[in-house]
């Protein structure tokens, strides 16, 4: 008996859909411009945002220096005016005109700087810092200040010296010998303390011409001054991204500096902003300089007055010192902040 | 003394048949054991948003993904957050994300984590250049390798603009960011 014949009810479907995805498929991936471009609802559109800061400014650049160490992450200036940059186990010194005049070997990456009033050089190296003679023997080395530390920022007073511990997210006050005295800046609500926010490895203090310690609270956007004692006496936090008289970001200032008015210099992050402020108000004055003037993104490696009141800014993605200078002819416009 | 052995023209042809055989052999076996899959390097990318309308797949096998170790668990998060946005809440007109992929959860105060939840990200990487630009830079993009058809010819690598597409081993299917990879090379921005 003959076996029947099961004939396919459509014999070229099968090959035409085969086609049809071949096809497609050859189209797909071998053709060009055939998408759609993102839309707009795909954009994240800064233009506007950049373009807080397009301002009039007196402040020009006016010098550069390339620092001869490697990656260089502290700069301070003496009452003299020589620069100190710090970089991986080395600080190199140069004078007000960017000559190198001196070279001071330490163990470590050097994380910040600062003076004592008796003219030692205090370093910060990742979780412990070195005090450094005006002969540049290493006097001490101080450390386990906490279970994880990370010193961003050294002020140091006669008898005291400030930390701020981007790891432990507080300021540890210390003395000459290296022992943790208090922890200032977590939160207490019986003392009115907010509590430091400190979202990334930025975290700068300082003392202001009256000697107040300043300390940013970058997480806030803002500044608190506090006693030793850990008391807050006053603070102020200036958050919005569409404005030049605040604070863009998500933990800013990163760097401040007082000039030799008692101004407040402050340095931002992201786009990179360098403006100045009445430090006890908060009251905006004017703008340094703007992100058009730096690459996206990127932070601000460090920030210094010097005793002329020139701005210097440690750029690290042009790996130089920036110095900036107010230009006195020129009228100091306020700018609209608006 | 030693007779030198002549070779002849078949003698040749064997030999060299023989090393084809060998070196054809040898690489078709390496280049199993070699099997590529395409990648993008999270140090290059400019955020352009290619990733999502270019894929052969929607949506896209590119997904966002966040680095802990870098990210700032920020309250003022700026790749979950509309710039400007008033309220730091999860409404959806406070979104940055156009699919809502980012989940904001409280850890402590004032620290809050962003989970990016795959199955609704596009790949658009808003998010990515946000968080750049006002962050830490602790968002960016990667092919999802279990998503991915891996085409012969990645379709977002012809179009790039910034070369970002590489064939990686099948051992190291990523590019993850580190905190030390992200120190030593800040991502790139448009
Ligand atoms: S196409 Fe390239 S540059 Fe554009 S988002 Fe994708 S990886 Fe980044
Ligand atoms: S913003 Fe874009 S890349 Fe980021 S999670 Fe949402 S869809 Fe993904
Ligand atoms: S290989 Fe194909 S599926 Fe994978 S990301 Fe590229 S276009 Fe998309």
């Amino acid at each position: 008996m003959k076996e029947p014949v099961h004939k396919p009810k459509y014999p070229y479907a099968w090959g035409v859909v085969m086609a049809a995805i071949a096809g497609l498929y050859f189209y797909l991936t071998t053709t060009g411009n055939k998408f759609p471009e993102p839309g707009p609802n795909l954009e994240y559109d800064i233009t506007a945002l950049l373009a807080v800061d397009q301002v009039d400014t007196r402040f020009a650049e006016t010098g550069e220096i390339t620092p001869a160490v490697e990656m260089p992450r502290a700069l301070k200036t003496d009452a003299s005016g020589n620069i100190y940059i710090g970089g991986k186990d080395a600080i190199a010194v140069y004078d007000a005109s960017g000559k190198e005049i001196e070279r001071i070997p330490v163990d470590g990456a050097v994380t910040c700087l600062d003076f004592t009033p008796d003219g030692r050089l205090l370093a910060g190296l990742d979780d412990r810092v070195a005090l450094i003679g005006t002969d540049r023997k290493i006097e001490a080395v101080w450390g386990d200040f906490t279970a994880r530390s990370l010193i961003t920022a050294i002020a140091a007073g006669e008898d005291e010296i400030f930390l701020a511990d981007a790891a432990s997210r507080c300021v540890l006050r210390i003395d000459y010998n290296g022992t943790v005295l208090n922890r200032i800046g977590e939160t207490d609500e019986a003392r009115d303390v907010p509590g430091l926010e400190v979202p990334s490895p930025y975290f700068d203090l300082a003392f202001d011409s009256d000697g107040h310690l300043w300390v940013v609270n970058p997480g806030k956007l803002g500044l608190e001054r506090y006693r030793s004692n850990g008391d807050i006496v006053t603070s102020w936090y200036r958050a919005d991204v569409t404005r030049l008289d605040s604070f863009s970001g998500c933990c800013n200032p990163v760097q401040i500096a007082f000039n030799s008015e008692g101004r407040l210099v402050t340095g931002e992050k992201g786009p990179v902003r360098v403006k100045i402020f009445e430090v006890t108000s908060g009251e905006f004055e004017e703008l340094v300089v703007g992100s058009s003037a730096f690459q996206l993104p990127q932070g601000i490696g460090d920030l210094a007055v010097d005793p002329d009141d020139r701005i210097l800014v440690l750029d690290p993605k042009k790996n130089s010192v920036r110095i900036f200078e107010a230009n006195e002819t020129k009228m100091a416009a306020k700018p609209n902040t608006q | 003394m030693s007779e030198r052995k002549k070779i002849d023209r078949r003698d040749f042809m064997r030999f060299t048949g023989a090393a084809a055989f060998t070196g054809a052999t040898w690489m078709a076996v390496g280049e199993k054991a070699e099997a590529k899959y395409w990648q993008l390097d999270p140090a290059k990318c400019t955020q352009c948003g290619q990733c999502t309308t270019h894929c052969v797949l929607n949506p896209s096998a590119v997904k966002c993904l966040n680095q802990f170790d870098i990210c700032g668990y920020c309250d003022l998060c700026f790749g979950y957050l509309q710039p400007g946005s008033r309220d730091l809440d999860s409404g959806a007109e406070n979104q940055l994300c156009p699919t809502a992929a980012i989940e904001r959860k409280y850890i402590e105060a004032p620290y809050y984590e962003y989970k990016i939840h795959e199955d609704k990200c596009i790949g658009c990487a808003k998010c990515v250049k946000a968080c750049l630009i006002f962050g830490n830079g602790s968002f960016y993009l990667q092919i999802r390798q279990d998503i991915c058809i891996n085409c012969n010819e990645c379709s977002i690598a012809k179009s790039c603009p910034s070369d970002c597409f590489s064939e990686v081993p099948q051992s190291q299917p990523y590019m993850f960011l580190t905190g030390d990879t992200y120190l030593a090379h800040p991502p790139a921005l448009s």
